[in-house]
């Protein structure tokens, strides 16, 4: 039923859009005076306020984006939206300036054109950890390290890239302390290496992991298989992942996630034919919650399954792994601009 | 709008356009409604230019000629690459295009409203504007899932999920102009299930011969989730000769690989309200773009959000229009004061 007279209230409601359109498009042509009085939501305040905040931390910290630019909760480091209350501020900074750093989906980084210059790579478990094993002994601990260690050398051909990794020898590391080296080198990029293990299927999968809660019977399991070796239950979880909210961390984790996750599967299928895509999921684990920038676990085989752990055996598959991850970390960092093209890189060799 | 007013803009024509990823629409006062491919082809060089007979092809005729063009699709990744010259020359193209197409009288002014993907938008803001102002006397820019909610007059408590072939944009209506945050671009879209249904068909078939073309004819045609009864053949050649291959698993599974990210995002964006908030725009959930034509999707997305609670998703009637429909009319809808400023 089309109703004959609007209600004023729909009524308003439209105006009230259609000004806001407007003022919007004033706003994009540089003529921002007329928006100016109106106030502003205040959930936008409060994103504004903390972009501001990041802002000046990326000013003091020499240029760089880091997760010292927030307070630490409990030895972790959260973006804190919640507890952000300063005074206004900057009336100074141009408007085109503001509307950029106040938009959620722009990383700080790229804002200032300063890119990915430290990228961490996390060899999963090591020392008394050996992680997973398969049927013929093979170890977690050692294939994670050889795989990170080739993609360090990948991407330090490069010339612009820092990189770094949390253990370079068979150790042990505690998981808050991987957590910590990342926050202390000012990493930008976070990756988390480790294989899977399928007790129940002979198949060979990849997933690839961003923080954040789950109802995934299957990923809490791993989680906890993961996590072992840290002193965090899973009520610590919740109360920490009740805070989060979708941060600007989470969001671009789930790109680089989902770059990681793509050209890692896509390619390996071509090499060996009988993989599954898993796609990218969300799961507590704790080597990404403090990691304050994008971090992703990227679970790139999988030990029970017979021919692909035979295949670990060969430096050539595991250079190829290490060469799709470096593929999957250009495809974030181009992500919106020439897209990098791993197919293309891939025949090339 | 009242008589006066309407009387005043008889000499204007209003103009809704989608300037989609993969395809653009344009919907005008004088009641045309047409749309291309948002791809824009330049010959290679002279000679292509002389047997092709044109400066500049568009749509399905650039990609039948593709070998002697310089092909363009500039809203490829959701953004105009910043910085690359053919891109916003292609986005000119497109919108020249298109106002021809809906042939202004000689001497008309005309106003356009333009709805662009949400992250485009918030990316390139300026880049859009300087594209398509040469060719209108007034010009706003809007999100498309916005221009989608404004036509279905969803202003206020509801949901739009708009599935098209380079992202799926989310946008929620709270009586007011949407924030940033209230909108979201995942790339969980038609062209990815046309990279998954291409690689699983070259996985099972690898002797046939098909391309990226003919494997999104395919999932037009075929598209569903869940289950569907019946037998999906198609004809793909096997060495020069066609023979039928059954691609209904393969279907399937490249239409579902985007389920789990719509599902994810939909239900973040919706926890950030109070619950009572929550609870009407789960019951006004739109679907809009070319992949809610996929079938059992609706259905499948209502059911996993009932999992927390009652909730209804419907689909637009008319997907491919509903951005520049909603564009035309908020185009017709704003004040005059607002257009002279703009
Ligand atoms: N019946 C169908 N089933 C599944 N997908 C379909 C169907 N018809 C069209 N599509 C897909 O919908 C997409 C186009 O939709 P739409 O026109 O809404 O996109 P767009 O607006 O150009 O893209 P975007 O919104 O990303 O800018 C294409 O990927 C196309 O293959
Ligand atoms: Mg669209
Ligand atoms: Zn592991």
């Amino acid at each position: 039923m089309i109703p004959l007279f609007p209600r004023k209230k729909e009524l308003r409601v439209r105006q009230a859009i259609l000004r806001g359109v407007y003022e919007e498009n004033l706003r994009i042509i540089g003529r921002k005076r007329v928006a100016l009085d109106r106030p502003r939501p205040f959930f936008l305040k409060k994103l504004f306020l903390s972009l501001m905040l990041t802002l000046i931390a990326v000013l003091i910290h020499g240029n760089r984006l880091t997760s010292s630019s927030v307070p630490e909760l409990a030895g972790f480091s959260l973006l804190p939206s919640k507890t952000l209350h300063q005074p206004a501020q900057d009336p100074a900074a141009p408007a085109d300036y503001k509307t950029l750093i106040s938009n959620p989906d722009y990383p700080v980084s790229r804002i200032f054109g300063l890119g990915i210059k430290t990228i961490m790579i996390d060899p999963g478990h090591g020392g008394s950890d050996s992680g997973t094993s398969g049927k013929m002994g093979t170890k977690e601990k050692d294939i994670t390290l050889d795989i990170a260690q080739r993609l360090k050398a990948r991407l330090e051909k490069h010339g612009r890239f820092t990189v770094l990794l949390t253990r370079d020898r068979d150790v042990a590391v505690p998981l808050n302390r991987r957590v910590e080296m990342a926050i202390a080198n000012k990493a930008d990029l976070f990756i988390s290496i480790h294989l899977n293990y399928l007790p129940a299927k002979p198949i060979n999968i990849i997933e690839t992991y961003y923080f954040g809660p789950t109802t995934d019977e299957k990923a809490l399991k791993l989680a906890e298989q993961e996590n072992a070796g840290s002193q965090y239950g899973p009520s610590d979880f919740k109360k920490i992942i009740a805070n989060i909210g979708d941060t600007l961390k989470l969001q671009e984790s789930r790109t680089f996630a989902s770059s990681i996750q793509k050209t890692l599967y896509q390619n390996i299928r071509r090499e060996v034919g009988n993989v599954y895509d898993f796609g990218v999921k969300r799961a507590p684990f704790v080597v990404l919650l403090g990691v304050n920038v994008p971090s992703v676990l990227a679970e790139v085989s999988c030990l029970s399954n017979r021919e692909e752990e035979m295949k670990l055996h060969t430096e050539s598959h595991r250079e190829n792994i290490s060469h799709y991850l470096e593929a999957g970390i250009f495809d974030y960092i181009n992500k919106g601009e020439a897209r990098y093209e791993p197919s293309r890189l891939a025949e090339k060799r | 709008m009242s008589q006066a007013d309407s009387q005043k803009k008889g000499d204007i024509l209003f103009v809704g356009i989608d300037l989609g990823t993969s395809r653009s629409s344009i919907s005008a006062s004088n009641g045309t409604r047409e749309w291309t491919e948002s791809f824009v082809g330049w010959p290679k060089d002279f000679i292509s230019q002389k047997i092709l007979g044109k400066a500049v092809l568009f749509g399905a005729d650039a990609l039948e000629h593709r070998l002697s063009l310089d092909l363009c699709r500039p809203l490829e990744h959701g953004v105009i690459k910043e910085g690359i010259e053919k891109s916003e020359d292609a986005v000119k193209e497109i919108i020249r295009h298109l106002i021809d197409l809906a042939k202004p009288a000689s001497g008309q002014k005309i106003h356009a409203v333009v709805g662009v993907p949400a992250d485009t938008l918030k990316v390139n803001k300026l880049a859009i504007r300087r594209a398509v102002t040469e060719f209108v006397q007034s010009l706003l820019v809007v999100s498309e899932p916005f221009a989608v909610a404004y036509s279905l007059d969803l202003l206020n408590n509801a949901l739009v999920i708009d599935i098209g072939a380079g992202t799926t944009d989310f946008c929620i209506m709270h009586g007011t102009i949407p924030s940033e945050e209230d909108q979201k671009t995942i790339l969980a879209a038609g062209d990815y299930i046309d990279d998954q249904l291409y690689s699983y068909l070259a996985e099972k078939y690898p002797n046939s011969r098909f391309n990226k073309n003919m494997v999104r004819q395919f999932k037009e045609e075929f598209s569903f989730v869940r289950e569907i009864p019946g037998d999906m053949q198609v004809e793909i050649p096997v060495g020069g000769k066609p023979v039928m291959h059954d691609i209904k698993n393969e279907v399937k599974r490249a239409c579902e690989s985007i389920l789990p990210a719509i599902v994810e995002t939909t239900t973040e964006m919706i926890a950030r309200f109070d619950p009572e908030f929550q609870i009407k725009i789960k019951n006004n959930i739109v679907l809009a773009g070319g992949g809610s034509l996929i079938r059992g999707l609706r259905e499948y997305l209502q059911d996993s959000l009932k999992e927390y609670g009652p909730c209804r998703v419907t689909s637009v009637e008319d997907p491919l229009f509903a951005g520049s429909d909603g564009a035309l009319k908020l185009a017709l809808d704003m004040p005059s004061k607002y257009w002279e400023q703009l």
